[in-house]
């Protein structure tokens, strides 16, 4: 509409002409500025609204009396609002157990990718010896592999060394992905701190692992935490490995949990599933809303596999 | 000089040393698998083993020789075409609209992305909600809207499920696409767009000739990402409709996993997995290659 309304202004010289005698030298470019600026509110209007709906009505709907989630056509705000599927949540469900889960399971693959992972990167971005720069590729490759691919002999693995159905063998698996993504991002990081400054700490006799220790590390620290996010994001997440290598109700982890909720109406109502969802964003909108600008950029680099 | 030395020996000590821990891992838990389904592709493994009698490539005959098989190709070709169609499409469109300053374009954009940023299963949960046969939201906004004039069955209809999974996956996977333009767009310096306004170059001629060629590589790459990552997503796919309804939602991925956990085609579904890896191995090729070519270039 505004669109038009510009072009038929500004497209006929005529009108732009009678328009200036009528408004003064200065107006159609004014309007034609104004216009523009409300079409990319109206756009970005739009956006948000087509975009942020599921997020909305997911909010929206934990927030309704069980009944109120079957009505058709829907309420769009609840007629009473209710906390009961919160607390139907803790009281009635597994789900504090399953969040405890995926906790240790996140925590536990996030600290060994970054121990492990952040010593690693280190030397592959300091030193320049036999196999590393063909092993910072590698790396990048283990990055890439579907988990679909090795989730076969993982799974034989796990049944083999007696680890079916523990916590212990989701972290093992969460690895294999988190180790590669830390190995991967903290080199670059680590790149980007000079090396001139650990050397002139060694030539005042600070031995390499103390320059490391004093100089690096707090510079590295910053990298690390949104290393450590994404890591812990993408075992927040994973789904397949908890599926196959995890069964009895007490080592179940929230994407697998939830996954066994959907479909089961009459135990796990609407109402307390989209209470769940919310409980189960919360952690990664708080961290995107702590680290906003490193999250974006790392992500924009491929931080996230998805 | 012998100091020098030994500092060397001592760096390469710790060089080697920090890197074995990480070293052992990938291979024992990336490496060596992908040897093991290699291995595992060309045996007859039976219910409940682990490994078997040799058989040659006659799991991958019986493999791509399946319905099956062709059915989850054919499906991963539309799901993967669908959700990177549509992914770039919107994510170009939104990012180019957040490279203009406007008031709220913080809050914008942190709505932009939350969706790439929440868990898939949290994901599936709302639009299972949203997609449902009876109370669900979108049939009611629709009808209302007068587009469709009855109900759709969106994840229960075989007709419509492929739709709605690339609906989803879109939903989720766009803002990556944001993310990507986002960054390149707003590093093109200002004054070429103003030195083209003086010129009197129109808003088109200035998107033709200043951003996209500065765009195009990022892009391409980000297309190509995109492919390789959707390509091999197995949980929202999963999560939705479980690969059903009458397979019309079974991808490659899904295709193993109902081989090998729910068929106990153990040696089967290893030749899906590998004819899998090979087709991405073929896509990740690709993206190096525009690596390459994209940093020749600068």
């Amino acid at each position: 509409m505004n669109k038009q309304l510009t072009s038929t202004f500004s497209g006929s010289p005529r009108s732009e002409a009678g328009a200036d005698a009528l408004f003064g030298e200065g107006a159609i470019a004014k309007f034609q500025r104004l216009s523009n600026r409300a079409m990319i509110y109206m756009l970005a209007l739009t956006m948000v609204t087509v975009v942020g709906f599921p997020l909305f009505w997911m909010v929206i709907s934990s927030f309704k009396l069980p009944n109120e989630m079957y009505l058709f056509p829907p309420n769009f705000l609840p007629a009473e609002w209710t906390l009961q599927n919160y607390s139907d949540l803790f009281t009635q469900t597994s789900f504090g157990l399953y969040f405890l889960n995926s906790l240790i399971v996140s925590v536990g693959a996030t600290s060994l990718s970054l121990v492990i992972g952040g010593l690693g990167a280190y030397s592959i971005s300091r030193f320049r010896f036999f196999g590393i720069a063909g092993f910072s590729r590698i790396t990048m490759l283990c990055y890439m592999l579907p988990e679909v691919l090795i989730v076969i002999p993982l799974y034989i693995y796990v049944v083999e060394l007696g680890m079916a159905d523990t916590l212990f063998a989701l972290i093992i698996g969460n690895t294999a992905f988190t180790l590669p993504l830390t190995l991967w991002y903290m080199k670059s990081y680590f790149n980007a701190i000079p090396a001139s400054l650990e050397e002139s700490a060694m030539i005042d006799g600070c031995t390499r692992l103390q320059a490391f220790r004093k100089i690096t590390l707090p510079l590295a620290l910053p990298g690390l935490i949104a290393t450590g996010m994404f890591s812990f994001n993408h075992a927040w997440n994973e789904f397949l490995f908890a599926l196959v290598f995890t069964s009895s109700e007490s080592n179940k982890v929230l994407s697998l949990g939830l996954a066994t909720w959907i479909g089961q109406d009459n135990i796990y109502s609407w109402g307390m599933l989209m209470a769940s969802a919310v409980l189960v964003a919360i952690p990664v909108m708080l961290f995107y809303l702590l680290v906003q600008r490193k999250l974006v950029t790392g992500l924009a680099d491929g931080g996230a596999k998805g | 000089m012998s100091d020098s030395a030994s500092a060397l020996k001592g760096d390469r000590f710790i060089a080697y040393c920090t890197l074995l821990p990480s070293a052992l891992i990938l291979l024992l838990l990336v490496a060596i698998p992908t040897v093991l389904v290699a291995i595992l592709s060309t045996q007859e493994v039976g219910l409940g083993e682990h490994s078997g009698p040799f058989v040659g490539l006659s799991n991958f005959i019986d493999v791509l020789t399946s319905d099956t098989f062709y059915r989850a190709l054919v499906n991963t070709i539309i799901w993967v075409f669908g959700s990177v169609g549509l992914d770039m499409l919107i994510g170009t469109a939104i990012a180019l609209l957040l490279s203009k300053t406007f008031f709220g374009r913080g809050i914008a954009r942190a709505i932009v992305l939350a969706p790439y940023l929440i868990p898939t299963v949290v994901a599936v949960l709302i639009w299972k909600y949203m997609f449902h046969d009876i109370v669900g939201v979108l049939n009611y906004l629709l009808l209302k809207v007068g587009l469709i004039e009855k109900p759709l069955l969106w994840l229960t209809s075989a007709n419509t499920a492929m739709l709605s999974v690339i609906l989803v996956g879109a939903w989720k996977f766009f803002p990556f696409v944001v993310l990507a333009l986002l960054g390149i767009l707003q590093a093109i310096p200002q004054e070429q767009y103003e030195a083209a306004k003086i010129d009197g170059a129109s808003a088109w001629q200035q998107f033709v000739k200043i951003t996209l060629p500065h765009v195009l590589p990022v892009f391409l790459l980000t297309a190509m990402l995109r492919t390789i990552w959707t390509f091999h997503k197995f949980d929202i796919i999963y999560l939705l409709t479980g690969g059903g309804p009458l397979d019309s939602t079974t991808t490659l991925p899904v295709l193993v996993y109902q081989k090998a956990f729910v068929d106990f085609e153990t040696g089967n579904a290893a030749a899906i997995a590998i004819v899998t890896g090979v087709i991405l191995a073929f896509l990740l090729g690709i993206y190096f290659v525009l690596i390459k070519l994209a940093e020749d270039k600068q």
